[in-house]
């Protein structure tokens, strides 16, 4: 019971930080960033390099969100701004970036599997049960993050820009607001957190060219349905991951992959505006 | 006119033309092409068949999809299941093919039911789309040994036919589906799957069933993936999950994109050319190939968004440069009137509303609202800005949006119908600002407006339009009837709204909604709308309800007015009786209650 209540709450955390990229983008730009996936497996590799490196593995979390920040900026200016009043071929744009990406990955470090050094080994005695260090740990940072990217919307002078921008861009720029910087900032950052996320899953899997696929369509399912609020994303995290793990444990793991995409599709069919009302 | 008649027929001669062409091609073409070739342009020749649904789906209709693989996916199953579980020979082989077929048309129907309803956003029916596969991918997964797992199923017996006539089967059915559906789009119907990529909402105000349409053709278009996926199957005797995934799915967009997408061919040579160079040079360099389809998509999403197929339209153009595009023309024609004058003075009041309130949140936006609209009455809403005047119209004309209250037209309770439901029961409504279908021309936006009472031709263009009286009468007043070939984005305001008018009056409503019809326009033009809505008033027996701000022009057609003030209703009388009221004129000049009582 131990170790299942702590897998529920370990998997929405982790489910949360990966989405946590990918949501900030949606939020605030109305667009789905398809190249999500590219940018998680990216900082995946940037993991496995510092460990072939020896560096520590936690300063690879902060090298790969600022790799990520750097090439969102990048990207954002040639590919997604030009794309802004047609956002379903941002979608095809994103996700032909994501297939470059993944390409050049491939090209570079070949099509296996590769590992990456975990920064917390062992286990810690929690809920008397032993359970693996480093993914509690990742746990409390995702919740930390929570928090901090609510109080970024909340109480900083970006996210009222943002927050501006997100209810009417019009009238935001009418005010003076840059919603040009507000778009490029905030695609960085989710692209920065993108890459975080990657380096920081990778030491509990492994990572190839493909790792992000998955991820993608899950964080992708969690985002829809919570709208734009990170409380709620981490609820719907916690609550479907939970699903999640759930039917992994009693019913079947093939099955339990495919519990968030289904659930979420029907929840959205039943109420289009998700938990974010709930 | 000798050549309108020779344009209109010239679209089915083309695809006669065409078709044959496409079936010369592939009878010689074997005997020209080495074995290696063949085979690849076989399996090719099966996904270009998707493809065109893709681009009809995506492209047409504008439901960007990821998920037309699984479709493939399904019909490659049900032959590799049936023929290594249950047996071979043609009655077997009749009966995988039908399975594959009616089960692609149920799943479709299942994912159609989930995306496409009334208020759905198309990122989410895009969503739905890119969930199938991936399910559908990890049911073939937990099969096991019966659907092979990861590694799929081979080896099973199948027709081991010469790879010619294999290459005729596939190029035929690619010719027959490509015709029928080059048909299909510059059909009638074509026209309307359009409007409804361009302009959905509007499409629904018309009475279009938009949803429904959208559903059917998904179920069509995963007919014809699965039967490609089970001609596939058949011919290649390896089924795996990759046929129902999602890189496929994305793959077929891709192609899509690259090739043009609602040009249908642009697409189909897209993915033969794409899929035999992949093929090709998978060999040799494969990862870099891959790169290179990458950068090359996300160039032409940035820089060429309708793809390469409009480039040599252009370059054919320039050769041929004699024969300038045209529109065919279209003759108008009066149409008995079917649904008008259905509502007589003495009966049930087209238009009734008890308690009617609508809240956002704790806004109380209308509040209370009892009215009721007679036939041959024209009634004027007017109220201050923000007193609920347009939110009451939405709330007559879509039953999903009011919180409280009921709503009958001609006695029957729309409940929570949706726009073309409330259509249908004799509503029309025109809207406050002129959204019209910008590619389309005056011409097709009414044909698109009669679609509810006369629907549409599937494989052919009709040369005219039958209007009702008054909608002819409008055209007329506003000179419309002379640019009926036009498209609607070049008309001049006064025009448009002229248009959006006559579109609403040619879907025969008994319940006309107006939303300030004469905003921005000038005086004549004002009263001449202003004749056409009395004469609708009298002759046809039409219930008006006009919100409107020029109290001049409410006076001189209306019979009776309303006053909305602050989502209630404030009182109710002649115009002359509103004008000489106190309590308006303080609404109006913005005094405060204390003001009025001194």
């Amino acid at each position: 019971m131990g170790v299942l209540t702590l897998d529920i709450l370990t998997t929405g955390s982790i489910l949360f930080a990966v989405a946590a990229g990918l949501m900030i983008i949606l939020g605030v730009m109305k667009l789905i960033n398809f190249a999500h996936g590219a940018f998680l497996t990216t900082g995946g590799y940037v993991a496995y390099l510092t460990g072939l490196a020896g560096i520590s593995p936690w300063l690879s979390i902060v090298l790969a969100g600022l790799l990520g920040v750097a090439a969102g900026l990048v990207i954002e200016r040639f590919i997604v701004r030009p794309l802004y009043h047609r956002p379903l071929d941002a979608i095809l744009a994103t996700w032909g970036l994501g297939i470059v990406i993944g390409q050049l990955i491939t090209i570079a470090f070949g099509r296996g599997v590769q590992f990456a050094p975990s920064p917390l080994s062992g286990t810690t005695g929690v809920l008397g049960v032993d359970y693996s260090a480093y993914r509690l740990s990742v746990a409390i940072i995702a919740v930390l993050l929570a928090c901090a990217l609510s109080a970024l919307l909340s109480y900083t002078r970006f996210g009222l820009n943002a927050r501006a921008v997100i209810m009417n861009e019009t009238l935001a720029r009418g005010l003076g607001i840059d919603s040009g910087k507000v778009r490029a900032t905030t695609f960085g950052m989710g692209a920065g957190l993108a890459c975080a996320a990657g380096a920081l899953i990778t030491p509990m899997l492994s990572v190839d060219p493909n790792m992000g696929l998955p991820w993608l369509v899950n964080s992708f399912m969690l985002v829809m349905i919570s709208g734009v609020s990170f409380p709620s994303l981490l609820v719907a995290s916690l609550v479907l991951g939970g699903a999640q793990v759930l039917v992994s444990t009693y019913v079947s793991p093939i099955l339990g992959g495919m519990t968030i995409v289904v659930l979420a599709a029907l929840v959205l069919r039943v109420n289009p505006k998700g938990f974010s009302r709930a | 006119m000798p050549d309108v008649h020779n344009l209109i027929f010239s679209g089915r001669r083309a695809a006669l033309i065409g078709g044959l062409i496409g079936l010369l091609v592939v009878a010689i073409a074997p005997f020209i092409l080495d074995t290696y070739l063949t085979n690849i342009l076989i399996r090719t020749l099966f996904l270009a068949a998707v493809v065109m649904t893709v681009d009809i789906l995506w492209g047409y209709l504008g439901i960007l999809t990821f998920g037309q693989s699984a479709f493939f996916g399904i019909g490659a199953y049900a032959c590799g299941l049936i023929f290594t579980h249950y047996g071979f020979g043609d009655g077997w082989a009749l009966a995988a093919l039908a399975i594959a077929v009616s089960v692609a048309a149920i799943v479709a129907a299942g994912v159609g039911w989930l995306a496409f309803f009334h208020g759905s956003s198309p990122l989410y029916a895009s969503i739905i789309t890119l969930a199938l596969p991936i399910v559908l991918t990890q049911v073939i997964y937990s099969g096991g040994n019966f659907s092979g797992s990861s590694s799929g199923l081979s080896g099973f017996e199948t027709y081991y036919w010469d790879i010619e006539v294999w290459f005729w089967i596939a190029g035929v059915f690619l010719v027959l589906i490509t015709t029928a559906s080059w048909l299909l789009v510059h059909s009638d119907f074509g026209r309307v799957l359009v409007a409804i990529r361009e302009n959905e909402e509007r499409c629904a105000y018309l009475g279009i069933p938009v949803s429904r349409i959208k559903i059917v053709l998904m179920i069509l278009s995963a007919m014809v993936a699965s039967v490609s996926g089970f001609g596939y199957a058949a011919f290649s005797n390896v089924v795996a999950p990759e046929l129902a995934g999602f890189q496929l799915g994305t793959e077929l967009l891709i192609w899509t994109a690259l090739g043009g997408r609602a040009t249908l061919l642009g697409p189909v040579f897209a993915a033969i050319g794409i899929d035999t160079i992949s093929s090709w040079l998978s060999g040799a360099l494969p990862f870099l190939w891959k790169l290179l389809t990458g950068i090359a998509f996300v160039i032409v999403i940035l820089l060429l968004p309708r793809g390469l197929a409009p480039l040599v339209d252009a370059a054919w153009r320039k050769l041929r440069s004699s024969r300038a595009a045209s529109v065919p023309a279209i003759k108008l024609e009066s149409a008995p009137v079917k649904t008008m004058m259905q509502s007589n003075e003495g009966a049930e009041p087209p238009l009734r509303i008890e308690r009617l309130s609508r809240k956002y949140g704790s806004l109380h936006v209308l509040r209370d609202v009892n009215m009721v609209g007679r036939a041959t009455e024209l009634l004027g809403v007017i109220g201050p800005n923000g007193a609920g005047k347009t939110t009451l119209m939405r709330c007559i004309s879509d039953g999903s949006e009011r919180t409280d209250g009921k709503i009958h037209i001609n006695s029957v309770e729309i409940g929570r119908g949706s726009p073309q439901r409330v259509v249908s029961l004799g509503v029309g409504r025109s809207f406050q600002n002129t959204n019209l279908f910008d590619t389309l021309t005056v011409g097709e936006c009414l044909k698109l407006s009669r679609y509810r009472l006369d629907g549409a031709k599937l494989f052919e263009r009709s040369e005219s339009v039958a209007l009702p009286q008054p909608a002819l009468d409008i055209l007329q007043a506003t000179g419309l009837d002379q640019k009926l070939t036009e498209e609607t984005r070049n008309l001049s305001h006064g025009m448009k709204r002229g248009l959006e008018l006559a579109m609403v009056l040619a879907t025969e409503p008994s319940v006309l909604l107006l939303d300030e019809p004469t905003a921005g326009l000038t005086k004549p033009e004002r009263m001449a709308i202003g004749k056409v809505l009395t004469r609708l008033r009298r002759e046809f027996g039409l219930c008006i309800v006009i919100i409107e701000h020029d109290l001049d022009f409410v006076r001189e057609i209306s019979s009776r007015v309303v006053v909305l003030h602050q989502g209630a209703i404030l009182m109710e009388g002649s115009v002359d009786e509103v004008v000489a009221s106190d309590l308006v004129r303080a609404v109006y000049a913005g005094h405060t209650e204390q003001e009025k009582a001194e």
